[in-house]
C-alpha cells in the first residue's frame, strides 16, 4: 500500500520542467528570429523609401518581386537597376561559392583521410589539427584587415612591395580591386577559413566508420586508394551531404568577408554578394530605405536556398535503400493479398 | 519544499526570460511620433516667453552634457577648452562616440536617437547636414536654444546657409571654416623644382594647366604632383558650378563629370598622382617617403595628431594655395528636440560659435579655423599664429583667403555622401581599367545613383 507522500511523488510530471527550461530559447528564437521572418515576408510588399515602412509605406503587391526578378525597360529606372544588380551579385555569389567550395572539400578530404589512416603516422597530429582550425577562430573583420594588409591596392601592401622591389619601372598591382584578382582573394580567405572546419566534419564521420571494415581491407590486400573510393568515400556521403548543404546555405548568405574586403566607402562590386547587395539596399539610404526591394531579394535568396537544399536531397538520396524500402513494401503488400486470398496457405 | 523548488524554478526560468526584453525598453519617447513631440513642444511654448529666439526652451534637469560626434578631434579639444575657461561648469560636458567615421555616424545617429540615452548636441557633416536639420524629430532650431538669428551674422555666410533647412530655419552652427590648400614638400620642391618660397611654389601651380606641367616634369623623377585623387577630388567637386540634383531630384550629369573623369584619368595613369587611397596608411606613407610634392590638405588637416603631422616624416612642408580655392567637410553642432540641458548647450554653442572672444582664444589654442572672418583677420593681421608642423609658417593667413572665396550656397543636397561616393567609384573604376571610356563610366554613374530612393535619373 502506497502512502499519500508516494502517491504524489508518482503524480509529480518532470515533463513540465522540461518546457520551462527550454522555454527562454522559444521566446528568444520567436522574438529575435522568428517575427523578424514573418516582417521580412510582410516587408516585401510594401513600397521603398519610407522610414518606417511597416508603418507608413503602402502595400504594392508584387511589384517589388517583379523589379528584381524582371527588371524595366527603361534604363536608368531604379528597376532596371535593381533587377541588374541582383543578377551580378548573384553571379558573383554563384561564382565565389563554388570557387571555394570545390578546394574547400578536396582539401578538407584529402587531409581528414590522412588524420584518419591507421597506417599513416604524422608526428604532431594534434598540432596540426589545432592549427588548421584556428582561421575559424579569428573574425571576419581581422582576416579581412590582414588580407587587405597583404593584397591591398596600395604599393604599401606587402605583396605589392615585393613585387615592386623585383624590379625597375614596374606599376602596383590592383589586386584587391581586380575582377578576378579580387574573387581569387576572397576565395582564398574562405577556403583558408573553413577548411579546418570540414576537415574536422569530415574526420568525424570518417572515424565513426567501423575499423573492423578498414582491418578486413587491409587483410584483403586493397591499398589505400581501393580503400578510400571504396570503403571511406561510399560511407562518409551522408556527412558529405550534410557538408554541402551547410555551405550552401553560408555560401548563399556569405556576407562578412566580402562586405569587408575593401578600402574607402564603396564595396567592391565584383565580390559583391546578394547578401552584401539586401544589406545595402536598407542600410545606404538610411531615412530612405529601399526596404521592400531589401525584404524582397532576400525572400527570393530564401527560397532559392530551400529549393537548392531540397534539391541536394533529391538527387544525394540512398537509391538503393528507397529500392530496397519500396520492394520490402511490395512483398508485404503481396504477402497480405495472399495471406487475404488463401487464408494463410501460400499454394 | 516542492513549492519551493517549483516557484524558484519558475523565478529562474522568467529572470532568463526577461533579459531577452532588456533592450526592447521603452520607446514610446523615441521613435518618430512627431506628432506627439510637436504636442510637448507647443506646451512648452506657452510657458516661455514669447520673444522668439531670445528664450531656451528646454529644461535644465540633466546632469552632464551629451555631445555626439565620430571623433573626439573636435570635441576633445573643445572640451578641454571648455573645462579650462569655465571652470565652475569644468566636467559638465561629455562626449559621447558614435561610430568611426561620418559615414558611421550618419547611420548611428538615427539608432542612437530611437534608445533612451541622454542627447544635447550632435555634430553633423556637410554631406548629410540636409538629412538631418531637415527633419525635425532629429533637430530642433537654433532659436530654441535662445540665438536670434542675427547671433550668426558674424559667421562666414556660406556655413550659415548650409545650416539652414528648407523652411528657412536655422538648425545648426558651426565653429570652423574650412577653407583648404596645397601644402607642398620644401625639400624636393628645392632640389626638383628650385623653388624657395611659397610664393615661388604658388607660380609653381597657380592653375590647373600650370599644375599638370609641373606633375609632367615630376613625373619622371618618381614623384606625383598630387596626394591621391580623393584629394583632387575635394578641389573639384568643390568648384562645380552646379548642385547634383536640380528642385526636382533629378540627377545633374553635366561636363563637368566627363572633365574630371578626363584629367583624373590623365593624371592616374601618367604618375601625376599617386595610386593610394585617402584614408589608408599609404596616404601618410607617401608623404614620409617623399612619393608626393604635396597634398590638399584643408584647415582640419593641419593640427596637432592630424594628416599633416601624419605625413610629413623627415621633411618640412608649407602652405601655399594651390590651382583653385576650395573647402573640404566642415561640421556643424545641431541640437536635439531631447535636450534637457538647455543653458550649457547655449552656452557651449555661444562660446565656439557665436562669441568672438573666446573663438579667437580657441583659434590660438587649438589651430582651428573659426567661423568668424573678423577673428581671422585680426589672428592674421597680429601674425601671432605660428604653425610648427610648416616650419613656423601661418596657415591661416593663406587660408583666409581661400575662405573668402567659398559660397555653397544651394550647391549642397541632402543625397551628397552618396552621389558623391558613385562618382568617386566610377572614377575609380574608370582609371583602374575596369570602364573601357568615360561614357560608359558616366552610364554607369547614373544607374548607380538610379538605384537612390528619392532621387530620379534619365
Amino acid at each position: 500500500m502506497a502512502t499519500a507522500a508516494q502517491r504524489r511523488i508518482k503524480s509529480v510530471s518532470y515533463a513540465k520542467y522540461g518546457y520551462i527550461f527550454t522555454a527562454p530559447f522559444f521566446i528568444v528564437y520567436c522574438i529575435f528570429m522568428l517575427w523578424p521572418l514573418i516582417q521580412t515576408f510582410q516587408l516585401a510588399f510594401y513600397d521603398n523609401g519610407v522610414f518606417e515602412p511597416l508603418k507608413n509605406a503602402e502595400f504594392v503587391g508584387f511589384d517589388n518581386f517583379k523589379a528584381i526578378l524582371f527588371g524595366d525597360s527603361n534604363e536608368f529606372s531604379q528597376a532596371a537597376v535593381i533587377h541588374e544588380e541582383f543578377l551580378s551579385t548573384m553571379k558573383n555569389t554563384i561564382i565565389i561559392w563554388v570557387g571555394n567550395f570545390i578546394p574547400q572539400i578536396i582539401l578538407s578530404l584529402v587531409l581528414a583521410v590522412w588524420f584518419t589512416d591507421l597506417r599513416v603516422k604524422i608526428p604532431g597530429k594534434q598540432f596540426f589539427k589545432v592549427v588548421m582550425y584556428m582561421p575559424n577562430i579569428i573574425t571576419a573583420a581581422s582576416v579581412a584587415g590582414l588580407f587587405l594588409s597583404l593584397f591591398g591596392d596600395s604599393q604599401y601592401s606587402v605583396i605589392n612591395q615585393l613585387y615592386l622591389s623585383g624590379g625597375e619601372g614596374r606599376e602596383q598591382l590592383m589586386l584587391a580591386t581586380g575582377v578576378w584578382s579580387s574573387r581569387i582573394i576572397v576565395m582564398f580567405i574562405q577556403v583558408w577559413m573553413w577548411f579546418g572546419n570540414t576537415m574536422i566534419m569530415l574526420m568525424s564521420g570518417i572515424m565513426s566508420i567501423n575499423t573492423s571494415i578498414y582491418e578486413a581491407c587491409e587483410i584483403d590486400g586493397a591499398n589505400s586508394r581501393q580503400t578510400f573510393w571504396r570503403i571511406t568515400l561510399p560511407l562518409l556521403k551522408s556527412m558529405m551531404v550534410y557538408t554541402l548543404l551547410t555551405s550552401m546555405i553560408g555560401g548563399l548568405q556569405m556576407f562578412d568577408i566580402p562586405y569587408m574586403f575593401h578600402t574607402g566607402a564603396v564595396i567592391n562590386d565584383n565580390i559583391k554578394t546578394v547578401a552584401v547587395f539586401i544589406y545595402e539596399l536598407f542600410h545606404k539610404n538610411y531615412m530612405k530605405p529601399s526596404s521592400g526591394y531589401s525584404a524582397a531579394a532576400s525572400v527570393i535568396l530564401f527560397f532559392i536556398t530551400g529549393i537548392l537544399g531540397a534539391l541536394v536531397f533529391y538527387v544525394q538520396r540512398d537509391k538503393d535503400a528507397i529500392e530496397i524500402k519500396r520492394k520490402r513494401k511490395a512483398a508485404m503488400k503481396e504477402a497480405k493479398r495472399k495471406q487475404a486470398m488463401g487464408g494463410g496457405l501460400g499454394l | 519544499m516542492n513549492k519551493l523548488k517549483k516557484s524558484l524554478a519558475l523565478i529562474a526560468t522568467l529572470a532568463i526570460a526577461s533579459t531577452a526584453f532588456v533592450a526592447c525598453g521603452d520607446d514610446s519617447s523615441s521613435t518618430g511620433d512627431s506628432s506627439s513631440k510637436t504636442d510637448s513642444s507647443s506646451k512648452a511654448d506657452d510657458s516661455s516667453s514669447k520673444a522668439e529666439g531670445s528664450e531656451i526652451k528646454f529644461g535644465d534637469d540633466g546632469d552632464v552634457l551629451s555631445v555626439l560626434c565620430w571623433t573626439a578631434d573636435d570635441i576633445g579639444k573643445m572640451i578641454e577648452f571648455w573645462d579650462t575657461n569655465n571652470a565652475e561648469q569644468a566636467g559638465k560636458v561629455k562626449y559621447v562616440n558614435v561610430g568611426s567615421k561620418g559615414q558611421e555616424a550618419r547611420e548611428g545617429y538615427v539608432n542612437y536617437f530611437n534608445g533612451d540615452e541622454d542627447v544635447d548636441l550632435f555634430v553633423v557633416e556637410a554631406d548629410w547636414i540636409l538629412e538631418y536639420i531637415n527633419n525635425d524629430t532629429f533637430s530642433a532650431p537654433m532659436s530654441d536654444l535662445g540665438f536670434a538669428d542675427s547671433a550668426f551674422d558674424d559667421q562666414y555666410a556660406y556655413t550659415k546657409a548650409v545650416a539652414t533647412d528648407s523652411n528657412g530655419v536655422i538648425k545648426a552652427s558651426s565653429w570652423q571654416a574650412t577653407p583648404g590648400a596645397y601644402v607642398y614638400n620644401v625639400d624636393l620642391a628645392k632640389e626638383h623644382l628650385g623653388v624657395n618660397t611659397p610664393e615661388e611654389m604658388q607660380e609653381k601651380v597657380k592653375d590647373w594647366d600650370t599644375f599638370t606641367a609641373t606633375a609632367k616634369e615630376l613625373a619622371p623623377k618618381g614623384i606625383a604632383m598630387a596626394d591621391t585623387l580623393g584629394g583632387m577630388w575635394q578641389v573639384w567637386q568643390y568648384n562645380r558650378s552646379q548642385a547634383w540634383l536640380d528642385a526636382d531630384n533629378k540627377l545633374q550629369v553635366d561636363e563637368f563629370c566627363t572633365e574630371y573623369a578626363n584629367l583624373a584619368k590623365e593624371y592616374y595613369d601618367n604618375g601625376y598622382v599617386t595610386k593610394e587611397a585617402q584614408w589608408t596608411d599609404g596616404w601618410a606613407t607617401i608623404g614620409t617617403q617623399g612619393k608626393t610634392m604635396g597634398y590638399f590638405f584643408c584647415t582640419w588637416c593641419l593640427g596637432a595628431n592630424a594628416q599633416l603631422e601624419k605625413s610629413k616624416g623627415d621633411y618640412t612642408w608649407n602652405i601655399t594655395a594651390g590651382p583653385s580655392s576650395y573647402a573640404w567637410g566642415g561640421s556643424w553642432l545641431a541640437v536635439s528636440p531631447e535636450c534637457d540641458n538647455g543653458q550649457l548647450a547655449h552656452d557651449f554653442v555661444e562660446m565656439f560659435t557665436v562669441n568672438p572672444e573666446t573663438m579667437k582664444e580657441y583659434a590660438l589654442f587649438k589651430g582651428e579655423f573659426v567661423n568668424n572672418p573678423t577673428v581671422m583677420k585680426e589672428i592674421v593681421d597680429e601674425g601671432s599664429n605660428k604653425n610648427d608642423l610648416l616650419g613656423g609658417q601661418d596657415q591661416f593667413a593663406v587660408l583666409y583667403e581661400a575662405a573668402s572665396k567659398i559660397d555653397m550656397d544651394g550647391k549642397i543636397t541632402a543625397y551628397d555622401a552618396q552621389i558623391k561616393d558613385a562618382f568617386n567609384n566610377s572614377v575609380d573604376k574608370l582609371v583602374k581599367g575596369e570602364f573601357a571610356d568615360v561614357d560608359t563610366m558616366i552610364n554607369e554613374f547614373k544607374k548607380e545613383c538610379a538605384k537612390i530612393e528619392g532621387i530620379s535619373v534619365e
